[in-house]
């Protein structure tokens, strides 16, 4: 069994070429059985719009060097966690003085070290790894600037019913710089110039130079739940003020669908039960 | 009078005085007293909020002097520190002796838990394709002879040969809800390859969510049909399961 906590599951640093930093994970064997574990640190990539990574062959920066502090640990070097123990590591990260300034993604991996049990039979050995990501900016300045725009922010449908189905709002934020920032901010709802309602923006990593979809806080996409009023509103996305980029809107139409289509119905039965009286013979 | 006043201030001051306890910080390798030197922090909660706060942060220059800081201080980080959990049931996964055209399957179940953040990746790859001394069993294209490390495919052909998995979300008591594998898997009978680190395959995501997750799992099985003509040995191979969180 591979049952492993990996604490803290991200880091953000902000620091100079020529410093070195220490951050210690703790790991957790939750079973009941010693386990064998090894320590790597790898260099990732974004990939998609919603946080996911990759790990294609790139080359890890020798400018930016990992170890462990731990008298008794190597990084890359197996140890033994003991069942239902915790274990600290330190991981030691250095800049060297000629790093270039810009960011650097990795993830710390702690898995299983478990070398393949000799078999007579057909047997596929399953491996467990589990990684904290490390997100590095390498800069002289301690808030690097933002530079950002936002792509496609649109409601969906551009014209619904007052009930039923919800409006969508969606949309994504491209980084122009070398340094990652945090998406902060607000859609905003308004009818005849009244706010509707106001949705908090995610606190979403946007990596360097990548693009990140927008999402709304306890929801997974930014919605406007109905019953909503007939008429038109305009939804205007607009971020916190330190990251200085330019507010967006777009609009949208409520209309009374439903009843009109529910009165049209009503007004044809009338008329048929009018005319179906009226039909009748005099007795 | 006076000295009966001072007298009674302070015993006053004995009676009510209260404990006041400097925070530290323990660890099997280190103590640090007062480390947080805040006025308060932390997070608050009532029936209708949850707050997080920061009051009285300080330390000004310090990126300065030091060269370096946190991201987003102390607030942003005690959401980071939540822990994140992988865990896999059974690794040993052992399919005895195979008949040729007759699909072999083992199964484990594998359980994720993520902080309040944006969610998990789980991917998988495999050292090499299941190999014996001399011959491999090829990773299946599935019935329409498309599917891939990256693409799953309808695997039902008794001649349709290879090496495959699929992966179903469960709840805990095994009820199929496909939460966090509907993105990759249609139901139990759609499987794909891994990706070959050998060949230089990239490890595939196969499960997925964009929310946090607490004992979300699913059940991977994993498949082998051989052909008549498949030599005989002992095919092995190892299989990684990476859960890595969103950024």
């Amino acid at each position: 069994m591979f049952d492993i906590t990996l604490s803290p599951y991200q880091i953000e640093f902000v620091l100079k070429p020529n410093i070195t930093i220490t951050q210690v994970y703790e790991v957790t064997n939750n079973s009941d059985q010693p386990i064998t574990l090894n320590t790597e640190v790898l260099p990732f990539l974004p990939q998609g719009n919603n946080g996911s990574v990759t790990y294609t062959d790139i080359s890890s920066n020798p400018n930016i060097s990992f170890s462990l502090s731990n008298s008794n640990l190597v990084l890359g070097q197996p140890f033994t966690l003991p069942a239902n123990s915790k274990q600290q590591l330190i991981l030691k990260i250095k800049t060297s003085p000629t790093t270039k300034l810009s960011d650097y993604y990795s993830t710390f991996f702690v898995y299983q070290s478990s070398p393949m049990t000799e078999n007579d039979s057909n047997f596929s050995q399953a491996i467990g790894k589990i990684g904290s990501h490390i997100l590095l900016s390498v800069s002289d300045e301690e808030n690097p600037k933002v530079d950002a725009t936002v792509q496609k922010f649109m409601a969906t449908p551009k014209i619904k019913d007052i009930f039923f189905t919800p409006i969508n709002f969606t949309g994504q934020v491209q980084n122009n710089t070398n340094y990652f920032f945090k998406t902060s901010g607000k859609i905003t709802i308004t009818k005849n110039n009244q706010t509707v309602k106001e949705l908090t923006l995610d606190s979403n990593n946007v990596l360097a130079n990548y693009y990140r979809r927008l999402t709304c806080a306890q929801q997974s996409v930014c919605t406007l739940s109905p019953p909503l009023w007939p008429g038109a509103y305009t939804a205007t996305l607009t971020f916190d003020e330190n990251l200085k980029i330019s507010p967006i809107s777009t609009s949208f139409f409520v209309l009374p669908l439903s009843p009109i289509v529910f009165l049209a119905l009503v007004a044809l039965v009338i008329t048929f039960i009018i005319k179906t009286k009226k039909s009748k013979p005099l007795l | 009078m006076k000295n009966k006043f001072f007298f009674f201030l302070f015993l006053l001051l004995f009676l009510f005085s209260q404990k006041i306890n400097a925070q530290t910080f323990d660890s099997t390798n280190y103590h640090i007293e007062f480390g947080n030197f805040n006025m308060t922090g932390g997070r608050k909660t009532s029936t209708t909020y949850t707050l997080t706060d920061t009051v009285g942060q300080n330390a000004p220059g310090k990126y300065t002097n030091t060269g370096y800081t946190v991201k987003a201080g102390f607030q942003y980080i005690y959401d980071l520190s939540q822990p994140f959990s992988f865990k896999i049931d059974d690794l040993d996964l052992n399919f005895g002796a195979l008949v040729p055209q007759v699909g072999s399957t083992q199964s484990n179940i594998i359980t994720v838990t993520t902080p309040s953040a944006h969610g998990y990746d789980i991917l998988a790859s495999e050292n090499h394709p299941l190999t014996a001394k001399s011959s491999t069993i090829p990773d299946t294209t599935c019935n329409s002879g498309t599917c891939d490390q990256s693409t799953s495919g309808i695997w039902t052909n008794i001649d349709a040969y290879g090496f495959g998995f699929n992966a179903i979300g469960i709840n805990s008591s095994g009820v199929v809800t496909n939460v966090g594998t509907s993105n990759f898997f249609t139901d139990n009978t759609y499987y794909r390859q891994f990706a070959s680190v050998k060949d230089n395959e990239t490890p595939q995501v196969f499960m997925s969510e964009s929310q946090p997750a607490k004992d979300h799992s699913a059940k991977i099985t994993y498949k082998i049909n051989i052909s008549p003509g498949q030599s005989a040995g002992n095919y092995e191979n190892a299989i990684n399961l990476i859960a890595v969180p969103k950024y």
